[in-house]
């Protein structure tokens, strides 16, 4: 789920790897350290400043209640069914996290970009590269949920604020 | 869910630039169980096999106990990568 959503802030699964080891297996654990080193050479410096925007609303989103809630129930959901006695497959569970992934992703990213002084829903969906339907389908949803405001009109365009 | 990443051939692929940084050095956060990697990362320095200094290890009792956060806020911190083992 993580590398999934770094691959979605355009940071790249690659920076993060997982690997299995024995206490056992001093041998192994150098491999695996070598080979961490050497990807994240090839890699080159993850630039701090370009993703901070990125890597603020990536927090956000392991931090949200709905990712949490979702990672949290996902062996029990798939191995005995949810509350309503429906069986779930894993590739539909698991289509479902991503989904949610990507837009709790990118509702935060929009309300980072309404802090930072986008007011538009054209310069938000300029300032955080997702094309203006999707924007304006998500911007309903935060205003909703209460986390973003709209101000009014000027020049004939919607203003938004955070709150 | 967990995909085993960078496990096979990353070693030859140029950077975007299509250019190998020989003189970069990664700063690594590692996130060892203590029970298994960290063991492990224990045998290796009384056997003396060498490995790279690039890693900063964090102990922890099991690699259950590493949240998603604690990822995410080591690459905002300034870490140009994470290593969870266990």
């Amino acid at each position: 789920m993580t590398q999934q959503l770094l691959d979605l802030a355009g940071i790249g699964r690659r920076r993060l790897h997982l690997a299995w080891v024995s206490s056992a297996e001093a041998q192994r654990f150098v491999d695996i350290v070598c080979e961490t080193v050497e990807t994240l050479k090839v890699l080159g410096p993850l630039e701090h400043r370009r993703f901070a925007m990125a890597l603020e609303a990536c927090e956000m989103t392991v931090a949200g209640e709905s990712i949490r809630w979702l990672v949290g129930k996902q062996v029990g959901i798939i191995a005995k069914g949810d509350v309503y006695g429906r069986t779930w497959d894993p590739e539909r569970y698991l289509s479902v996290l991503n989904n949610e992934l990507e837009k709790a992703y990118q509702e935060n990213m929009i309300c980072l970009a309404v802090k930072a002084g986008c007011t538009s829903v054209r310069a938000i969906s300029r300032t955080i590269g997702v094309d203006l339907m999707r924007v304006s389908y998500l911007m309903a949803d935060l205003e909703r949920t209460g986390r973003i405001e709209f101000k009014g009109m000027e020049d004939r365009k919607p203003v938004f604020a955070a709150l | 869910m967990i995909i085993l990443a960078g496990t096979t051939n990353s070693i030859a692929q140029p950077n975007v630039n299509g250019e190998i940084m020989a003189d970069f050095e990664p700063k690594i956060l590692a996130f060892l169980c203590n029970w298994c990697a960290y063991a492990g990362a224990d045998l290796a320095g009384v056997s003396r096999l060498q490995y790279p200094s690039n890693i900063r290890t964090v102990r922890v009792m099991c690699s259950g106990r590493v949240d998603p956060v604690f990822i995410v806020r080591a690459l905002k911190e300034g870490c140009d990568g994470v290593l969870v083992s266990g």
